[in-house]
């Protein structure tokens, strides 16, 4: 029985799956390979056994992973097994042919990178017995011949988009770990200047270890004018100075300082030279410059003693290029990093391959983020019009995201482009953004600049007007607390509270700020506007803004507009607090509160009149108004009055007084009111009066002296008269404008009615009439005003004379007077008169007036200037008087005289008798009479009318009788007398109107009887 | 204690709204931009690995060198909610479990907090306070 090992094994293996290969059963063979390799990694690493790993030979730098026939298998013959170097890619390469034939080139993609992966690591292990960079060399040419491999297999949309996705994303993954050791040799080699100190860059770099060469390669020694070559290029490679001043420590592309490590690798240097490198106390990476600068006078023959000394850094970029020389003999690679052009393309090569399969693999952040890369060379290129298109994907992915702090390192860069390409929105925009960036993030100085670049720009002469949202920059809000409460049709002042993002202060031309109606849709926006230049602070300003006035609802704030020199800029954003939390993506949930509230129109004053009992016509008297503000201002009131017709206004001053609410305080309290009472008289100029501030928030009344003109002589009336007079004859209007508000935007109009009257009503009654033509005519006086009224005369008077008797002016006994009448009650006077025609008479009535305006008719106005004597003037009041002859004065007595005392019976004859008495001479002697019955009830024997004669002797008297039979039976009316020429109002009747009488049906005849 | 961690939540747009160094080494002045960087990168995978597994941990799903990114997300239906973010040299996977689990507990906290805005930036000193407490306990 053989001996197991492995060589036996694998060709018993192998040759199982060439056989199954043969027969096209590719996944057997597949799986053959698999146990191999599963069996070969746990035979290879037995312990004690120390092996020949391999990879020293020329061109095993070249990976072989996809060519299984590189080297016959002979060659690799290790005593029972395989040599580890090239046998494990040998098995590789058969899994990825067989793969390929199965048509799974994502499996081979999947493999291969963790192929690679595991190698390099083995590859690590024997580092120092392998070439300079040979782990490096190898995965980089590993990674391109898997990636050429699998995409040259590859066909689109035969897998799954999953599938699909993943391939892409291991094609990025290859290609950027491809990139990754493609960067370390190139920056090995002194291209390190070239490397953009980017975050992805630095991430990557910074923890991958140095290679680890047993020894570090020695410089060789023709190598001078390399050196010299090397130092050029680092004294020209100056750090590029970063847009705007920003001043920031570069991102480091080396795990460590190369320099150190280069000459700790070397075994000869001791540990006191390496202190001479790093003197001073410079930061590492000037510190490589200086020390390279510092040995430049040092004569570059002497290399041969280098040894000694520790290299320097231009000197340790040769040894490594001389090195890596050695290694790698794929001439493409070697070619690649035999210049900077060269390096970059193929750099550029595959930063492209890495970031289209990261996209096509909707790995977008690692595709994004490549893209950069890509920008920084196409700007080191001067390409900036590419480089502006990646690094504004990158910025938009950063800023989508709000990873600012990654943000801020890119959107420096764009907008150099920017400025570089002449976009003046894009670059405003992104000096913007720069400003809204956490503060942290940038120094003060720097934040000025960007600023400084905003104003310049805004002031220079712009093509076109751009639009800029400042939104991040620029927040605002309303005050805290409530809003503004505003009545209807008021203007008003706005308070804005405006955050400003910049680092200084920032005049801003002018400023608008729309509000948005919350539940009115209907009408959009209205702007407020400021059109001063005004100027914010950094921080919080608070900022006023007039309001015209708004319809009623309830507002909130829309948007922030204004102009900084030619630019014009929104805001959107709201902000609660101040920048501190105003976390821009999340602004537009917050609740928003509204500014303002505009109420529905509502009453704001009122005008009343001060008293509704009636004032005295044809006297000057006050009228109140009572102006009641409703928790309304009424600073600075103008009150337009205009009379009715009928009315005028007296032309002294006007008296306002404040009014306390409760009648019984001024009762209780009556002295120390009248202190605090607030009083003052008024100007009256072209109908206006401008209200005093004291009346602004209290009630008060106006207290205005008018005159109710009436041409008309009043009438008194006859006691039977009841009517009264019309109020409508009384009545006058003045019309009130009253203007108020801020800006006397607000009116309020009111008419008011007052009334007038004359103080008494008259009312006369003939007492009594004395054969002699002697009246006693009793004048009933009726007070018609709220007011105590004083008699202090009256006297009769007619055009045409007065018969008087008793004294000659027909005045009542002057004991009389003065008669006192309390308001709303009578008095009674009794003249005795004796007049032919009372037609024409005139009463006249001197009386005083005592009464309180407040509540009604007072004593007239005092005109200063007539009559200072200070006594009361008396007031006369004149009113015709009404005689009404009486309502009966008969003539004529008619009376009915008794029927006879047996009943009417229908069918018999009765005489109807009426008697007509003279009561007064009376002219007329015949007197014609008439009889009037229904016929259908009475019939009628004799003269129904006829004239008959009556002496005209008073108390003379006359019979009438008419024979009449009566037709049917029951009550009914009997027969009427009238007297046709003579008016009812002389005939006195009795019984005065018409009555009924019983008529009996007919007795029973016996000749319409019927016999038994 | 881990040599370096650095701890982020990112809410459900994509915005970190909470960061954190945790780690016990000083702090290199450029090495935030770098955590920053891996942790935006490693939310592609977040977002492939999310709807393969119904756990909320997800452990060293992406390493860069020898830092690893573990992340802690919850779902709600449609998308990734809130992700906790961890990038650590730590290999203590129980300690950055109960760590999750525990900021997870203040989180909530600060979820019922009234005032605190969902998806806002967590400003609160106090939730700074509890989670480097939290670090210190357990990686």
């Amino acid at each position: 029985m053989p001996v197991w090992n492995f060589c036996n094994f694998f060709i018993l293996k192998e040759s199982l799956a060439f056989i199954f290969e043969m027969a096209q059963l590719h996944e057997d063979a597949l799986r053959e390979y698999d146990e191999l390799e599963l069996c070969y990694s746990e035979t290879v690493n037995v312990a004690g056994k120390q092996r020949d790993f391999g990879g020293v030979e020329r061109g095993d730098d070249q990976a072989a992973l996809l060519n299984p026939g590189n080297k016959p298998l002979t060659q690799i013959v290790q005593d029972d097994s395989f040599r580890e170097f090239e046998f494990r890619q040998y098995l590789f390469g058969c899994q990825a042919k067989l793969l390929f034939k199965l048509n799974r080139p994502y499996e081979v993609a999947s493999r291969g990178y963790s192929f690679i992966i595991s190698f390099s690591k083995a590859l690590a292990l024997y580092e120092s017995i392998l070439p300079f960079c040979m782990r490096e060399v190898w995965v980089v040419t590993a990674c391109l011949a898997l990636i050429n491999a699998t995409s040259s297999h590859y066909k689109d949309g035969l897998v799954a988009p999953d599938v699909e996705k993943e391939f892409y994303r291991l094609e990025g993954d290859l290609y950027s770990l491809c990139r990754l050791k493609f960067m370390r040799l190139a920056y090995l080699v002194g291209y390190g200047t070239h490397l953009e100190r980017s975050p992805v860059n630095s991430a990557s770099l910074s923890m991958l270890p140095w290679p680890k060469p047993a020894v570090w390669p020695s410089i060789p020694p023709d190598a001078s004018s390399e050196v010299l070559a090397k130092e050029k290029m680092i004294l020209q490679a100056s750090p590029r100075a970063k847009h705007f001043g920003i001043q920031r420590k570069q991102l480091p592309l080396e795990p460590s300082v190369l320099l150190r490590e280069a000459n700790r690798r070397r075994a000869s240097l001791s540990a006191g030279n390496m202190h001479e490198i790093f003197d001073g106390g410079m930061s590492p990476s000037n510190k490589s410059h200086a020390a390279a600068m510092s040995r430049t006078n040092s004569s570059p023959g002497n290399f041969e003693s280098s040894i000694d000394r520790p290299m320097r850094l231009a000197e340790i970029y040769v040894a490594a290029e001389h090195a890596l020389r050695n290694t790698i003999s794929n001439p493409d690679l070697l070619k690649s990093l035999s210049s900077l052009e060269e390096f970059e393309q193929k750099y550029m090569e595959l930063t492209k391959g890495a970031a289209d399969n990261y996209h096509h693999s909707w790995w977008k952040r690692h595709g994004v983020v490549l893209d950069g890369e890509i920008a920084a060379v196409s700007f080191r290129h001067g390409n900036f019009d590419l480089a502006a298109k990646s690094y504004e994907k990158v910025c938009a992915l950063y800023a989508g995201e709000g990873w600012h702090d990654l943000l801020a390192e890119v959107l420096p860069n764009l907008a150099e482009c920017q400025k570089i390409l002449n976009d003046e929105a894009g670059y405003l925009s992104s000096c913007v953004r720069l400003l809204s960036l956490g503060k942290g993030l940038f120094l003060t100085k720097e934040r000025q600049a960007f600023q400084s670049e905003v104003v310049r720009l805004a002031h220079s002469e712009m093509k076109q007007p751009v639009p800029l949202d400042v939104s991040s920059l620029i927040t605002f809000s309303g005050n805290a607390g409530p809003p503004v409460k505003l009545c209807d049709g008021d203007p008003g002042t706005l308070s804005v509270t405006v955050w400003s993002g910049f680092p200084d202060d920032i005049t801003l031309d002018s400023l608008n700020l729309t509000l948005m109606a919350t539940f009115n849709t209907d009408d959009g926006v209205k702007a407020l506007k400021s059109s001063t230049a005004i100027v914010l602070k950094p921080g919080k300003n608070t900022i006023t803004l007039p309001l015209p006035p708004q319809k009623p609802g309830s507002y909130v704030l829309g948007v922030l507009t204004g102009q900084i020199g030619k630019l014009k800029f929104r805001s959107h954003s709201f902000s609660k607090g101040g920048p501190a939390d105003s976390d821009d993506f999340m602004s537009y949930e917050k609740p928003v509160k509204p500014i303002l509230k505009v109420f529905n129109p509502r009453p704001l004053v009122d005008l009343a009149a001060a008293i509704s009992s009636a004032l005295l016509i044809n006297e000057p008297q006050w009228i109140g108004i009572i102006v009641k503000p409703i928790d309304y201002s009424l600073k600075g009131a103008v009150l337009h009055i205009d009379t009715g017709p009928g009315l005028k206004i007296e032309s002294h001053g006007i008296e306002m007084e404040g009014r306390t609410k409760p009648i019984e305080n001024t009762v209780a309290e009556n002295g120390s009111l009248t202190e605090k009472k607030k009083f003052e008289l008024l100007k009256l100029e072209n109908g206006r009066v401008v209200f005093p501030d004291w009346a602004s928030e209290t009630d008060s009344v106006l207290w205005i002296p008018i005159r109710a003109i009436s041409d008309q002589l009043p009438k008194g009336s006859s006691s039977g008269d009841s009517q009264k007079r019309s109020i409508v004859d009384g009545m006058r209007t003045i019309a009130l404008k009253l203007e108020f508000g801020v800006s006397h935007n607000q009116i309020f109009d009111r008419t008011i009615a007052v009334h007038f009257t004359d103080p008494f009503h008259v009312t006369t009654r003939v007492a009594d009439k004395c054969n002699d033509g002697t009246l006693l005519l009793q004048v009933t006086l009726h007070s018609q005003v709220n007011a105590m009224l004083t008699i202090y005369d009256a006297w009769l008077d007619r055009q045409g004379g007065v018969v008087h008797m008793g004294k000659g002016d027909g005045r009542p006994t002057s004991g009389f007077f003065p008669l006192i009448i309390s308001p709303t009650t009578r008095a009674g006077i009794l003249f005795s008169v004796c007049m032919e025609n009372m037609a024409d008479t005139i009463l006249n009535i001197k009386y005083g007036i005592s009464g309180d305006r407040t509540t009604g008719a007072h004593p007239p106005v005092l005109v200063e200037s007539a009559e200072s004597d200070g006594t009361k003037q008396d007031l006369i009041f004149r009113s015709a008087l009404i005689f009404q002859r009486p309502v009966l004065d008969p003539c004529l007595a008619v009376g009915f005289l008794p029927l006879p005392s047996s009943s009417l019976r229908v069918g018999q004859l009765v005489t109807m008798k009426w008697r007509i008495e003279r009561l007064k001479n009376f002219e007329q002697d015949e007197i014609l009479y008439e009889v009037n019955a229904n016929t259908l009830n009475w019939m009628i024997a004799g003269l129904k009318r006829g004239h008959v004669s009556l002496s005209p002797e008073q108390g003379s008297r006359i019979v009438i009788s008419i024979l009449c039979v009566p037709l049917v039976a029951g009550y009914v009316h009997p027969p009427q007398l009238g007297l046709p020429n003579i008016k009812e109002a002389s005939i006195s009747c009795n019984p005065a109107g018409p009555h009924l009488v019983c008529v009996l049906p007919p007795a029973l005849s016996s000749s319409f009887c019927i016999p038994a | 204690m881990a040599t370096t961690a650095c701890f982020i939540i990112v809410s459900r747009n994509d915005i970190p709204i909470y960061e954190a160094e945790v780690g016990s080494t000083v702090k290199r002045e450029d090495a935030a931009h770098l955590h920053q960087f891996i942790l935006h990168a490693a939310q592609d995978i977040v977002q492939d690995l999310a709807w393969t597994t119904s756990a909320m941990f997800l452990k060293a799903i992406d390493r860069f060198n020898d830092l690893v990114v573990s992340v802690y997300l919850f779902l709600n239906l449609v998308s990734i909610h809130t992700r906790f973010m961890l990038l650590h040299d730590s290999r203590n996977d129980d300690g950055i479990k109960s760590f999750f689990q525990e900021v997870h507990e203040l989180y909530i906290k600060t979820l019922l907090n009234p005032l605190y805005l969902p998806g806002s930036r967590i400003t609160s000193s106090h939730f700074d306070t509890k989670v480097r407490a939290l670090a210190r306990k357990y990686l």
